[in-house]
């Protein structure tokens, strides 16, 4: 009978305890740990290989069995991501076979290789739209209608940004910028109108009165931008100068018959005796003889001009 | 015969060999796979479709805007994308049973594909971190791993020639 005293600590009778049943079991454990590896070079037909059976880890069933039916999918696919049939609770299939059914949803790459619009389901662009609206402003009452916003805001900027999957954000393309507004909003008259119209050349269109000035000269879209305000400042204060020399233009250089200007204007002044003005029907006979002189001599601006002679002259016009 | 010819006749035989440094274009061969005497080779869907079915039976490995009129850096896109694949290949060492699959939105490149679980989890999320990692060092964006797990390298086989 042994007997211990208290001081002995819990950790010594432990010890003792394991090797007592150590000694006292009788199960082969202990000995094979002592028995001794024999280093066996050749491959001897008794040799055991003890084969490491491979320890599959656990796999979580998919995600989809776990699924509520009311829950709330923008939560589940937050963002864009690749396609996850685990995740997707749909019976998706996709691919060609000749005959049979097309592979399903698991372990099909083509699935991940396209994108997807999962995480932009109609509820979730709605709630997008909400979050967005306190950023916006409202449209101003005062502009009603189209003609309101032309009047009030004439001119048109016109610039493009370019998204490419690339990592930079710069494009050539970006820079330009086209300016477009009506040349009736600028009020130019006579003179300064056509040299503004010489000045523009053929960014004008006569159909629809626009005028479109393109810039890309310079490498940015602010840059460019100021570039076009300075030309439609610089052409508008250009076309409003008088040059010395522009007093000096005389009959000669005109480019266009003006009546006015003219003898026919003397002549039928002298044949009625009076002014111009005052002589009936002068309007339409001073028309014909423009449209004669500017547009050339043929059936019609003939015809036009000997009825508008008949007519200042009250002669009867000729039965056609 | 001409002179040039009469010349190499003449000359004394010399053991030399020819190089070609440009790739070879072996259009009929490449992408397509001859069928086995015992029908035994495993393919996968992608695989088992001829490059002349790209767009028909199956997409593109590499989707990105660079090659439409007007898209910029495309060589530079095709070198990025091959550096990738090559990449992921040696880093997810036979681990990936698909294509590599890589998606450029904006400036963020996904990588995608299939790969199987031969690796603990731990691995594979350390793998997927140090991936992201590198290749955002490297290509100067961001880079998202995206991957689909299967037991067995049987799962994505799609038939056998």
């Amino acid at each position: 009978m042994l007997s211990f005293s208290r001081k002995i600590d819990k950790t010594a009778f432990r010890a003792l305890e394991k090797h007592l049943i150590l000694a006292y079991s009788t199960s082969s454990e202990p000995q094979r740990e002592e028995e001794f590896r024999v280093l066996n070079l050749k491959h001897v037909k008794g040799q055991t290989v003890q084969r490491r059976s491979v320890r599959k880890a656990e796999i979580q069933p998919p995600r989809t069995t776990q699924m509520p039916v009311d829950q709330d999918w923008g939560n589940v696919w937050p963002g864009p991501r690749s396609f996850h049939p685990a995740t997707v609770p749909l019976p998706i299939r996709q691919g060609y076979t000749p005959t049979g059914v097309a592979p399903g949803k698991y372990a099909n790459a083509e699935l991940m290789k396209i994108p997807n619009f999962l995480h932009l389901t109609p509820p979730v662009i709605k709630r997008q739209c909400e979050a967005l609206k306190k950023f916006c402003t409202p449209w101003p009452k005062a502009l009603d209608s189209d003609e309101k916003c032309e009047r009030f805001f004439p001119l048109e900027v016109a610039s493009s940004d370019y998204c490419h999957s690339s990592p930079t954000i710069r494009d050539p393309l970006a820079r330009i910028v086209s300016v477009k507004f009506k040349l009736g909003v600028l009020g130019l008259e006579g003179r300064a109108k056509d040299k503004f119209l010489r000045l523009v050349g053929e960014r004008y269109d006569e159909q629809t009165d626009i005028v479109t000035i393109v810039t890309d000269r310079c490498p940015l879209k602010k840059q460019n931008y100021d570039y076009a305000m300075y030309l439609i400042t610089a052409l508008y204060h250009e076309s409003l100068n008088v040059e010395p020399w522009e007093e000096l233009k005389s009959e000669a250089d005109m480019e266009v018959y003006i009546w006015e200007n003219n003898a026919s204007k003397t002549s039928i002044e002298a044949l009625f005796g009076k002014e111009a003005k005052e002589i009936e029907n002068v309007e339409q006979y001073s028309q014909a003889v423009v449209r004669y002189m500017n547009e050339g001599e043929n059936q019609y601006t003939v015809e036009q001009y000997g009825d508008a002679v008949r007519k200042i002259l009250n002669l009867p016009p000729v039965p056609r | 015969m001409s002179l040039p010819q009469l010349k190499n006749i003449l000359r004394a035989p010399t053991f030399y060999r020819l190089l070609s440094t440009s790739t070879a274009c072996q259009k009929s061969q490449s992408g397509r796979y001859r069928i086995t005497p015992r029908k035994d080779l495993p393919l996968t869907y992608e695989m088992a479709n001829p490059p002349h079915q790209i767009a028909h039976r199956k997409t593109w490995n590499s989707i990105n805007t660079s090659n439409l009129e007007g898209g910029l850096r495309s060589s530079e896109t095709a070198i990025e994308d091959i550096f990738i694949r090559k990449f992921m290949t040696g880093t997810w060492h036979a681990l990936f049973l698909s294509e590599i699959i890589i998606k450029r939105q904006h400036n963020i490149i996904r990588i995608a594909g299939i790969v199987r679980r031969s690796v603990s989890a731990r691995k594979m999320y350390f793998l997927i971190g140090y991936t992201e990692e590198l290749l955002s060092f490297w290509l100067q964006c961001p880079v998202k791993v995206e991957l689909q797990t299967v037991a067995d390298r049987r799962d994505v086989v799609f038939k056998y020639i």
